[in-house]
């Protein structure tokens, strides 16, 4: 690989602001006399652009739009916010008056409305939550690695699996990734479960099936109760999982140091 | 791979010319001293700034204050703000994810000791080739990118998501995972290749 191989190499670490200080200002000096590498950045920066968009999309708290526009300065609201709210209170009032005796015929046919809307957005709610779930538990593996307190454990294949290997990425705060390689394919009916040896008994982690390479990840959200893993370890189980390890240890280890 | 591909181009939606030629002329009245034109710059990108920035810093509360800030250096810089590096959602977007990380390091200096970073100047990039097709709106292409994101081998997802989205640099991702700064840099590379490829298909 040539220098400038190596410097163009840099330019996505650059667009994600990812370089050293260091690597940075050198990767300045090259960029701005070198048509390739700038090129190389523009592709990179729609890269970037997308991943701006590729975050789960959520509705501003209503009190943001003002406290913005205030701090901007541009208040194009103000003059008739005074006044509305008097207005609309005027308008209401006798608009009550007028209508009292037909509000209550009313009020029975938008119950029912109303009550068929609440259940078509508990449906949608229950839609939304699912993929939240998804999103979020991604999330949480994220800030388990960018935890400060980040401890690792690395686990051996066992004589089940002498070339299978594994990673547990701890932080007591944020819970544990758990990631594993080289793991067997799985029996029909059967599933790897991962095992925390903190207190007494071992606690599942969760239940892993590796992908077509054996490779496979699982968050687990730490019990917050729970002290520092002595071990963990992975074993094979029936389908669905068991309340405690019975099969066949595929991978253990142990923490270096605490 | 080339059955989502295919969908995503089905779905991706151009940000219509009238929307942009909208946001220039917001910029243009504010960069003239013209307040009133926040309004509808915020209305229509306030959500997809909201989202990243809350994204990166998981506190509503920063959020907010980030956001406010993302809109006050918008006023502030109008000026300078030259179509030829992209649509205003995307300049609007940079400095959202630049200032949710700045706030992001400040938060995780006061919770421990970390290297200063000095702010990165967006002047400093070299132009960028965006043209208006480029840019993707809405939680449709949010869902989109994700699935991109989805396709990559995790190992290059969680180093480019931790770099992007959490802030921390190439060394402090090796650090972090106790592995060779060389295998976390191909990762990033080759991750974003493929990504950029994913993306550049529909053009």
């Amino acid at each position: 690989m040539s220098a400038h191989d190596d410097i163009k190499g840099q330019a996505g670490a650059y667009v994600l602001g990812s370089l050293d200080d260091e690597e940075r200002r050198a990767f300045e000096a090259h960029v701005s006399a070198c048509g390739e590498c700038a090129s190389e950045v523009r592709a990179f920066q729609r890269v970037s652009a997308a991943l701006g968009m590729g975050v789960a999309q959520r509705t501003p708290p209503a009190g943001l739009r003002d406290r913005v526009l205030a701090a901007v300065g541009g208040t194009p609201t103000r003059d008739w916010a005074v006044w509305l709210p008097v207005a609309a209170m005027l308008v209401l009032t006798i608009a009550m008056g007028i209508y009292a005796a037909r509000l209550q015929v009313r009020v029975e046919g938008l119950e029912a409305r109303l009550n068929n809307a609440l259940a078509q957005v508990a449906a949608a709610d229950q839609l939304v939550a699912d993929s939240r779930r998804v999103a979020g538990e991604l999330q949480s593996a994220m800030g388990v690695l960018a935890a400060p307190d980040l401890a690792r454990i690395d686990l051996a294949g066992q004589a089940a699996a002498p070339s299978a290997r594994a990673r547990a990425l701890w932080s007591r705060a944020r819970g544990m990734v758990f990631t594993a390689s080289n793991l067997p394919p799985l029996p029909s009916g059967r599933v790897y479960q991962v095992w925390v040896v903190a207190g007494a008994a071992p606690i599942s982690a969760g239940l892993l099936m590796p992908d077509a390479s054996g490779g496979g990840m699982v968050y687990f959200n730490t019990p917050p109760d729970i002290p520092a893993p002595r071990a963990i370890a992975v074993t094979l189980e029936p389908a669905g999982g068991l309340p405690a390890p019975t099969g066949a240890f595929y991978l253990m280890g142990a923490p270096a140091a605490l | 791979m080339v059955m989502w591909l295919l969908a995503a181009l089905a779905g991706f939606r151009p940000e219509s010319a009238e929307s942009q030629a909208d946001d220039r002329e917001c910029l243009r009245r504010l960069a003239a001293g013209d307040r009133e034109a926040a309004a509808p710059l915020y209305d229509r990108h306030a959500r997809a700034v909201y989202s990243l920035v809350l994204r990166i810093v998981d506190d509503e509360a920063d959020a907010e204050d980030v956001v406010q800030d993302v809109f006050t250096q918008a006023w502030r810089q109008a000026s300078r703000y030259d179509p030829a590096r992209g649509p205003v959602a995307a300049w609007l977007l940079v400095m959202a994810r630049t200032r949710a990380i700045d706030k992001l390091r400040a938060r995780r200096a006061r919770s421990g000791p970390q290297p200063a970073e000095d702010e990165r100047a967006i002047e400093t990039l070299p132009a960028a080739g965006f043209d208006a097709a480029d840019v993707l709106v809405g939680a449709e292409q949010a869902r989109q990118v994700q699935r991109a994101l989805g396709e990559l081998p995790l190992l290059q997802r969680i180093a480019i998501e931790l770099a992007y989205y959490e802030g921390l640099t190439q060394r402090e991702i090796a650090e972090r995972l106790e592995e060779p700064l060389g295998t976390v840099k191909t990762r990033i590379r080759l991750g974003l290749l493929k990504l950029r490829e994913s993306l550049a298909e529909e053009t």
